[in-house]
């Protein structure tokens, strides 16, 4: 008989191995609890994403004052009116850095970052380094990858570092959605940063993010050769 | 100087995650960023009661749930007086990302907002926020048991209000 804590704890991968698979074969063999499993993990699903979209929410100053004092914020009117590109990548790169990096989002073929229908894609030469970069592979390229993971949805997504912007970005289908963008700090340009190690905003955004461990240099290829699904 | 640059970065990083945890617990957007922004204000005020080193993200979100206790009795009292939550709340000015969410931002704060605290916030820091038990339970200082108990009642709770569409 598998109670309703033990069925959340297993949702939620509190279990140890030999408990979730008991579980694991208890759904699979009771329609009844499969389909409460199933319920449970879609309203999880859709509570999640509902209050994930409080990054889409504008920013009032006042809170971009409170979180840093001091720091001079500069807005990118340009990037949402033009582009649509939704107001929390511009936050994202304002408040990680409070300088300007204007060639970010851009509206030309080379640049990293695209905007399409509200949401922001990796493009040029950072899709293909998340497509085809293993973070094993030697350090020399433009943009590094640093960690993959997959996130709490189950998405395989992939930390990168590039001389102009650091950020996260998640499978979603052919593309690579970026889910946080930050710019490098003033003073802080290309070959320095890269030597000077992961961004610890970076890092606070992986963790925010990451179910389990990061996968290693096996798993990443494995997930590579099944198209990061 | 390293680690006063690191408890800023770490603040403005970790910043999206405590504005989406203060909408999981208020009952207004304008409640949440009010919370957000005492939060941020107390950390920084207290700043020197966090050791470099240990996670910025427990201790701030603890500062968050705490204030957010502290408010509690004044808020249930407004609450009886004050108009349903506000209509026409719109995420964001464009509406195309929003229209991506299934269950909306305004449908899930209501929700939430209907569970009794003890489990909202329990609900709110492991279903929203992805902490595991046991760091829920050391934030709240509770018992695992209870923290599994509280989620499990307000996952149940959550489900008949938001599970299946009518």
């Amino acid at each position: 008989m598998i109670d309703d804590e033990k069925l959340f704890a297993w949702l939620d991968g509190e279990l140890e191995p030999e408990e979730a698979a008991e579980v694991e074969a208890a759904v699979a063999a009771d329609d009844r609890l499969g389909a409460l499993a199933q319920h449970h993990r879609r309203m999880q699903l859709q509570l999640s994403a509902a209050f994930d979209s409080v990054a889409e929410l504008p920013m009032p100053d006042g809170l971009r004052k409170a979180a840093a004092p001091g720091v001079e914020i500069h807005h990118f009117p340009r990037a949402r009116r033009l582009w649509g590109v939704p107001q929390w990548a511009a936050m994202a790169a304002t408040l990680a850095v409070g300088v300007m990096a204007g060639s970010l989002i851009a509206p030309r073929s080379t640049a990293p970052v695209a905007a399409d229908s509200g949401k922001l894609y990796a493009a040029a030469d950072l899709d293909r380094a998340l497509d085809t970069q293993l973070a094993s592979a030697p350090a020399g390229d433009r943009i590094r990858v640093g960690l993959t993971f997959r996130d709490r949805r189950g998405a395989i997504c992939r930390s990168f570092t590039g001389p102009g912007e650091s950020g996260v970005a998640c499978a979603d289908g052919e593309r690579w959605q970026v889910r946080g963008l930050f710019a490098p700090a003033s003073g802080q340009q290309s070959e320095y940063r890269m030597a000077a190690g992961p961004d610890p905003n970076l890092m606070a955004l992986v963790d925010s993010m990451i179910a389990g461990e990061p996968l290693d240099a096996a798993a990443e290829r494995t997930a590579r050769d099944r198209g990061w699904k | 100087m390293g680690s006063s640059v690191t408890f800023e970065n770490g603040l403005v990083a970790l910043l999206p995650r405590l504005r989406r945890f203060a909408h999981a617990l208020s009952r207004s957007r304008a409640d949440a960023d009010d919370l957000t922004q005492v939060t941020l204000e107390r950390a920084l005020r207290s700043r020197d009661q966090w050791r470099a080193g240990t996670r910025l993200d427990s201790w701030l979100y603890r500062i968050m749930r705490n204030l957010w206790i502290d408010t509690a009795r004044a808020r249930t009292r407004r609450a009886k007086f004050e108009a349903p939550a506000e209509e026409g709340e719109h995420l964001g000015q464009d509406p195309r990302p929003a229209m991506d969410a299934t269950l909306d931002l305004r449908r899930a704060m209501d929700a939430m907002s209907s569970l009794p605290d003890e489990q909202r916030e329990v609900v709110a820091l492991v279903l929203v926020e992805g902490f595991g038990y046991r760091e829920t339970a050391e934030m709240l200082e509770l018992p695992v048991g209870t923290v599994a108990s509280r989620l499990a009642r307000g996952r149940i709770a959550l489900l008949q209000m938001l599970g299946e569409p009518a």
